[in-house]
């Protein structure tokens, strides 16, 4: 009974975790519909940015997050002027494949600068809490649950409550009659994106305490971050966080009960998860912001 | 200027290049000045153009973006390893090299034959991420499964260092498999792979098996790339995730096929080989930097000169702009017009909607 409580809170950890992952890329393919491909390099940008604030300054990861948000949104912005606002309008496999470029370039640039070890960074938030006999609580990552779940409300409210939440979904919509009623969708997208690459810069540096941060640590969370959209639908945020627990619950079973490799199945797990969630329900557990249109015929 | 590079007559003139470039490429190891270096140089230069031509069977003729073609590489290469190494880490099956190697090939071809009927379901940019993560999975099983495949460590394989031998051998295969490529370019099944980039509902509608022409053509390449990981892992003599499974092998598939021209039967080649070339240079003068050069140049190709090399030479090349507007997009209409004008010209022949059709008729009109 104690192993299922802790593979539960495991599985619930590792979804807040998750869920601050796979926000960014979810609202970039469901507004822009651009998919981002380079997603894990940017969680991986984020997450050098919070070691270096540790390291230099021996700043908190949790407290150096806000400051990787800001700076990376303003990645987001330029790299959306320099380059994304060319291929949103382009068929799928152009954008996927300069993204794909773009992944090589950013993981070959850091590890030009930063060499390929594995650093890990520190936090004050570390250790477990002892919940009951043999039950305990990861604190590092409750404390990233803590903060997915303020972002998820945060972003909520700024697309329900706020005029320019409101038209981030109207494009994502129908563009054309956004265009129509006054919204300048180019804006818009600019907006979208830089925002999207600060939660995925910010989702970087709050992970950096747990998983090791390295040049090439990005593919498998580009494909955890497509699984997770995929199964929960393109650019929902109540999906995202669904799909995340699921994935979390799923990898944290694996891990307790199958020991020794259980960890290494992760990402097998997210692929087959990935494949049958596409097969089954194309458009999505929860429904999202545009229709997915996975299967080919 | 245009006319004159599409010509006939140019076309001619490239056969005969080629055919003395093959000569040049045949007797070159019996010179005396030969070294055994620049041998295995080329044999590496052969393993990638073949790997650029399988990508192009699935990638260019049928349209599914594959991003983890590398796995039946590294498949073939474990397979072999696992069945002739006598190391004390592995199983220590210890058999001689030709049963081994067509098995790792066989053992490819069957899983790209059983993962394609689940993943050649998915379409566009989900088929591709589904073989990125198979390709991750894969490495990852390959990684825990310690007893097997020698883990984290690797395998060791039974040294065995003929150069020519395996230079030959690897040239005869690609030739080979250029044959290969253009006799199924113009075959009838060649045809409806083209149909199904072009148009995969239009293409059932026109009484193509979609799923078996997919799924055949995608275990052929895989099967085909699985034997050039296998030869590859018996003159590289070792094996471990790291080097059988290389996200680069990928990469360079992707990138020489789209600077040639994707979707044509030249264009891999001369694309992987200019590639191969241009990588050289990049690792001689700027070692730390050459895939960050890489990574601009795919973007310079994917936005300028999205037709590759052969464009400039050939007029049917499909810009791989217009390959996925028929599934995204909303161009549905653009589609349609194709299939109508493709059913029009091509009359009663039952080769199923090409929208290149008119451009080849016109060509042929031009021929005669």
């Amino acid at each position: 009974m104690s192993q299922f409580l802790q593979a539960v809170i495991n599985g619930v950890a590792l979804g807040g975790m998750y869920t601050v992952l796979v926000l960014g890329f979810s609202i970039i393919w469901g507004v822009l519909g651009v998919i981002n491909f380079a997603h894990g390099e940017f969680v991986m940008l984020g997450a050098y940015m919070a070691w270096v604030a540790n390291e230099a300054m021996d700043v908190d990861p949790f407290i150096a997050a806000p400051v990787v948000f800001a700076i990376m949104t303003l990645i987001g912005f330029v790299l959306q002027k320099v380059l994304v606002n060319r291929v949103i309008d382009r068929p799928h496999l152009v954008s996927l494949l300069v993204m794909f470029a773009v992944s090589i370039i950013m993981a070959n640039g850091m590890k030009l600068v930063f060499s390929a070890d594995f650093r890990r960074n520190e936090t004050a938030l570390e250790g477990s809490w002892q919940l009951l006999d043999g039950v305990t609580i990861p604190v590092t990552k409750f404390f990233v649950l803590l903060f997915a779940l303020s972002i998820l409300v945060a972003l909520t409210l700024f697309l329900q409550r706020t005029r320019l939440g409101k038209s981030i979904r109207a494009a994502a919509q129908n563009r054309e009659a956004a265009q129509i009623v006054g919204i300048d969708v180019r804006w818009v997208y600019a907006i979208t994106f830089a925002i999207c690459i600060g939660l995925t810069g910010l989702a970087g540096a709050l992970i950096s305490p747990i998983l090791s941060v390295q040049p090439f640590q990005g593919p498998p969370l580009t494909v955890k971050a497509f699984a997770i959209t995929a199964m929960s639908g393109l650019g929902s945020i109540k999906g995202a966080l669904g799909g995340a627990m699921i994935l979390g619950l799923i990898e944290a079973g694996l891990a307790l009960y199958i020991s020794g490799i259980g960890t290494n199945l992760a990402v097998i797990s997210s692929f087959v998860i990935l494949v049958v969630a596409l097969v089954l329900r194309p458009q999505g557990l929860f429904g999202g912001l545009r229709p997915v249109d996975a299967t080919a015929t | 200027m245009i006319d004159f590079l599409r010509s006939p007559q140019l076309r001619k003139v490239g056969l005969v290049i080629a055919g003395l470039i093959l000569v040049y490429l045949v007797v070159l190891p019996l010179r005396e000045s030969t070294n055994n270096a620049q041998l295995f140089t080329l044999t590496l230069m052969f393993t990638n153009v073949g790997v650029a031509i399988n990508w192009n069977l699935t990638g260019g003729f049928t349209g599914y973006i594959d991003f983890g073609h590398a796995v039946w590489f590294g498949i073939g290469a474990y397979v072999t390893a696992i069945l002739m190494s006598n190391d004390s880490i592995g199983p220590e099956i210890g058999w001689p090299p030709v049963p081994s190697i067509i098995a790792g090939a066989m053992v490819a071809g069957v899983l790209a034959a059983l993962i394609g009927r689940a993943t050649m379901r998915l379409k566009g940019p989900y088929f591709s991420i589904a073989m990125l993560g198979t390709f991750l999975a894969v490495r990852e099983i390959v990684r825990v499964s310690a007893p097997l495949t020698g883990g984290g460590v690797g395998l060791t394989l039974p040294p065995y260092l003929n150069r020519p031998l395996f230079y030959y051998l690897q040239l005869g295969l690609v030739v080979a498999l250029i044959a290969f490529s253009w006799w199924l370019r113009n075959t009838r099944f060649g045809s409806s792979l083209v149909a199904i980039r072009e148009d995969e509902v239009g293409a059932e509608m026109r009484g193509i098996n979609a799923t078996r022409a997919k799924v055949a053509v995608f275990s052929f390449s895989g099967m085909s790339t699985g034997l050039f990981g296998a030869l590859f892992a018996y003159q590289f003599t070792f094996v471990d995730p790291d080097v059988a499974f290389v996200e680069l092998r990928t990469v360079d598939a992707v990138m020489g096929t789209m600077l040639g021209g994707i979707g044509t039967v030249v264009g891999p080649i001369i694309g992987a080989v200019a590639l191969y070339w241009l990588k050289e240079i990049l690792w001689a003068n700027f070692l730390d930097f050459h895939l960050i050069v890489q990574g601009v140049l795919l973007i310079i190709i994917v936005l300028y000169v999205p037709k590759g090399l052969a464009g400039i030479f050939d007029p049917r090349v499909t810009s791989i702009t217009s390959l996925w507007t028929k599934w995204f997009g909303g161009e549905s209409e653009d589609a349609y017009n194709d299939a109508e004008s493709a059913m029009s010209n091509n009359g009663a022949a039952s080769e199923g909607s090409e929208a290149s059709a008119t451009a080849e008729l016109a060509e042929l009109e031009a021929d005669r």
